[in-house]
């Protein structure tokens, strides 16, 4: 029965009816052959023959046509019916059922009608379902990847083993590092510690790990790997357990801070041994100094005594001086006011007056004012209310003048001014705010560095405020990096030991590559031609890491011929100011470090590297994979394996102005490879051992590297 | 020293220092009188501008940080009252910053001296104030 089960149902129904046949043609015979016999009459055996004929055929024929009729009334629609049915099931987006082929099997075609509408209906509704929700995640994704660029400190979350993770734009921007510099900057799946100082970070992890409290963090100073920033960290373990060793590390740059600190030491060292000395000398002098007159002894006494004095005291005030001046500099350069737009300042001030019933008119030159705006509408908002009340004045104006390095504000009314008594009164009584800390108006001029005054202009009386330092509006300022780089998925990896690149038992996707092209001054390397362009994108956990590219125009000490300038577009005076060769190489192999290397046709790359090898001091000996050897492992030899084709036939679109520029092949190798990759596992080739060995196959086309 | 001989001749110029620190006003006190000036000092800023207008002193030396009432308040009450506006006021920051120059000076003071001051330089501030266009004024009490 199992062997019959497995043929096709029209197939088992003619079977039935031939075997319907047989039997009863077989039973025909034998009745006949039995009745013949009986009458044992040889004359009878012709009639007997013809009447067994003509019933067996007339039999055949019977069961033929109902044979026939069975199978292309039940037979053939039930099969078409499951066939469109298991269609459904599939696929999506299958037309209605034709309802005429199965039009003698009753309802049951109606009946699967409607359970495929069902089923059509259902899968759509949970397709609108996964689309909401998957649109939805994609939002609250990108607000969080917008919050997270936004937080204005370095934020950066490791591994067990210090692996990056995940990075945010201020950590580029805190390190220093520019969008081109590739090599120093940190990278995904990369360890911490070729950004930072290996040590203080070791040192915190371990503190934190011995706490073995899932809350606590610890603040340390760390340094930069060249050390040229000092920085202030936070750590917090993520993991709930020990064993889950991830941590966030936050950063704040405390170089600048460190600096000002120190110098404010080194001045208060100063001061002190400045006064110190002095004032014993007085203080010496002073004891000396006969106070009922002087005594018998030398007449000059006194006198000198009075003129040591007078020479330590005149020293004493004039480093006082000094002192004091180049204080109240450096606080004028060094306090942490933000840059106010006088515009801003104005208008705000406008919404203030005009919620205490005053109008305030002014005119705001394009001008930054260092001042806390908060503080300012404040303060003087209030003292418009006691002009206000004292004169009745209802109308006042802003002049914003820039005067000596500085600007001063004028909050000018026609009438009285306003007594200084009154004035000083006011700056003692905190401003009523709306809400929040009141600060007396005292404390936000001492705070600014500046004092206000009374002046009269004529019938006009005004209030003074100089404001120390401004900015006038410029270009705008340069942007900040905004994105952040991250794949969580690396947390979740088994890593309880370091993935070395060439760990041939790891499945493709945990491995780190790096695709990379050159472009050069010509085909052939061992007649001197040169790397013009080199560029490189990294490949993490199966994904392409957006922020981690390097691209860079190389100088190749050579004359760049016009035939390939042609193809590459890159001409002698692109590379005039360009890396030379040699750096160029150093950068590459930073950022390649610890990857497999990807290349389409690599041996020609790869030639371009090894070289240099000897110079550099540095060798290429990374694993290195070619997606033209791979596309021969997918679609076999006879295909086309060029970059060009490749990309067609896996409907990569590669750019016309990033055509044969480096970075323009590199991202369609990286495509491409990708794709493979996936290709690659549905054939079962999931590590790279198995890789290398399908590929070795195809020797013949391209030398391996490996 | 021409001052000095001025002084000397006719009545020598009164001189008011308001100050509240009395080691600074004893200095004060004994420089003013060896250069030959009449001086008085009260210690405090309150009833200060009443003392101004009884004694109508040739020059003012007016501390800015005083008990009281401040420095830059008196100044400005002088300069509001037409019969005090005319004299001479001497203002002695605390520390000679632009700010409080710009302060004093649009307070109608005259002149502006530093603490700590150089009494070479005080007695010079003293008589550039009291023989400018003021000095005109600072005969009246004898008039």
């Amino acid at each position: 029965m199992n062997g019959l089960s497995a043929l096709s149902l029209r197939l088992r129904i003619f079977l039935f009816f031939a075997a319907l046949a047989a039997g009863a043609v077989g039973a025909l015979f034998t009745g006949l052959w039995l009745a013949y016999h009986r009458l044992a009459d040889p004359a009878l055996l012709d009639p007997f023959v013809q009447g067994g004929l003509v019933a067996g055929f007339a039999i055949l024929g019977l069961l033929a046509w109902v044979w026939y009729l069975f199978d292309t009334n039940v037979a053939k629609p039930i099969e078409t019916l499951a066939g469109a049915l298991r269609a459904r099931a599939h696929a999506d987006g299958a037309g209605e059922m034709d309802a005429s082929i199965a039009r003698y099997l009753g309802d049951l075609a109606p009946a699967a009608r409607a359970a495929a509408r069902r089923l059509d209906e259902t899968q759509s509704a949970l397709a609108m379902a996964v689309a909401r929700e998957t649109t939805r995640l994609a939002e609250e994704k990108s607000r969080l990847e917008a919050l997270l660029a936004d937080v204005p400190v370095a934020v950066l979350l490791c591994g067990p083993l210090h692996d990056i993770v995940f990075y945010n734009g201020q950590t580029l921007q805190l390190l220093g590092i520019s969008a081109t510099d590739q090599a120093h900057a940190p990278g995904l799946d990369r360890t911490l510690f070729d950004t930072l100082r290996d040590g203080p970070i070791r040192m915190a992890h371990a503190r934190l790990l011995a706490l073995d409290d899932p809350d606590a963090a610890t603040d340390f100073l760390c340094t930069t790997r060249d050390g040229a920033r000092l920085l202030s960290a936070r750590m917090r373990l993520l993991g709930r357990s020990a064993s889950q060793a991830s941590y966030v590390l936050t950063l704040r740059d405390v170089s600048a801070e460190s600096t000002r600190h120190a110098s404010r030491e080194a001045f208060l060292d100063e001061v002190f041994d400045r006064m110190r000395r002095p004032a014993a000398a007085l203080l010496t002098l002073a004891e000396a100094l006969p106070i009922e007159g002087p005594k018998a002894g030398n007449p000059n006494t006194v006198p000198r005594l009075l003129t040591a004095m007078r020479a330590e005291a005149n020293g004493l005030a004039q480093s006082v001086t000094e002192l004091a001046t180049r204080r109240d500099q450096a606080r004028v350069t060094a306090w942490p006011l933000p840059l106010t737009r006088a515009q801003d300042l104005s208008e705000s001030l406008h919404a203030r007056f005009a919620e205490q019933g005053l109008r305030l008119t002014a005119d705001a030159p394009d001008l930054f004012l260092r001042l806390n705006a908060f503080e300012i509408v404040d303060l003087l908002s209030g003292l418009a209310q006691c002009v206000a009340h004292d004169t009745q004045a209802t109308s006042f104006r802003l002049e914003i003048t820039e005067e000596n390095g500085g600007a001063t504000l004028r909050l000018i009314w026609s009438g009285a001014p306003c007594p200084m008594a009154r004035l000083d009164a006011a700056l003692d009584d905190p401003p009523a705010t709306n809400g929040g800390i009141a600060l007396t108006g005292r404390a936000i001029l001492a705070a600014h560095r500046t004092d206000i005054w009374p002046e009269t202009r004529g019938t006009d009386s005004a209030f003074v405020l100089p404001i120390l330092r401004i900015r006038h509006a410029t270009r705008r300022p340069a942007p900040l990096p905004r994105a952040v780089t991250y794949d969580f998925d690396l947390l979740a990896r088994d890593r309880t030991a370091s993935l070395s690149a060439a760990d041939a038992a790891a499945p493709l996707e945990t491995l780190t590559y790096v695709v990379f092209d050159t472009e050069t001054t010509g085909l052939l390397p061992e007649q001197g031609d040169e790397i013009v362009q080199i560029a490189a994108v990294r490949i993490v956990n199966g994904r392409r890491v957006a922020g981690e590219v390097l691209d860079m125009l190389v100088n190749p000490g050579r004359k760049i011929p016009l035939a390939s300038t042609d193809v590459h577009g890159i001409s002698d005076a692109m590379v005039q100011n360009a890396a030379p060769v040699a750096d160029a190489l150093r950068r590459f192999h930073r950022f390649a470090e610890g990857a497999v290397l990807v290349a389409h046709n690599a041996p020609f790359d790869m030639t371009f590297l090894k070289r240099r090898e000897a110079e550099l001091g540095l060798t290429f000996d990374h694993p290195v994979l070619d997606t033209v050897l791979l596309s021969a492992v997918i679609y076999g030899q006879h295909e086309v394996h060029s970059l060009d084709a490749l990309s067609h036939r896996l409907g990569i679109t590669i750019p016309e102005e990033l055509r044969h520029t480096a970075l323009g092949d590199t991202e369609a190798t990286a495509d491409a490879f990708l794709r493979l990759m996936a290709m690659l596992k549905g054939r079962g080739i999931t590590t790279f051992a198995q890789t290398l060995t399908e590929v070795r196959k195809h020797s013949r086309l391209l030398r391996d590297l490996n | 020293m021409q001052q000095d001989r001025h002084a000397d001749q006719a009545v020598p110029p009164q001189l008011l220092v308001i100050e509240d620190e009395d080691n600074i006003a004893l200095a004060l006190e004994i420089v003013l009188e060896s250069a030959g000036y009449r001086q008085e000092r009260i210690a405090e800023g309150t009833g200060a501008l009443e003392r101004i207008r009884a004694l109508r002193p040739d020059l003012v030396l007016l501390d800015v940080m005083l008990p009281g009432a401040s420095g830059y308040d008196i100044c400005q009450s002088a300069r509001l009252d037409p019969d005090l506006a005319s004299i001479p006021i001497l203002m002695m920051t605390a520390r000679g910053s632009a700010i409080e120059r710009r302060k004093g000076l649009a307070m109608g003071a005259n002149g502006f001296i530093a603490k700590p001051f150089d009494i070479s330089e005080l007695k010079a501030e003293i008589s550039r104030l009291l023989s400018g266009p003021q000095t005109l004024g600072a005969g009246e009490p004898q008039g």
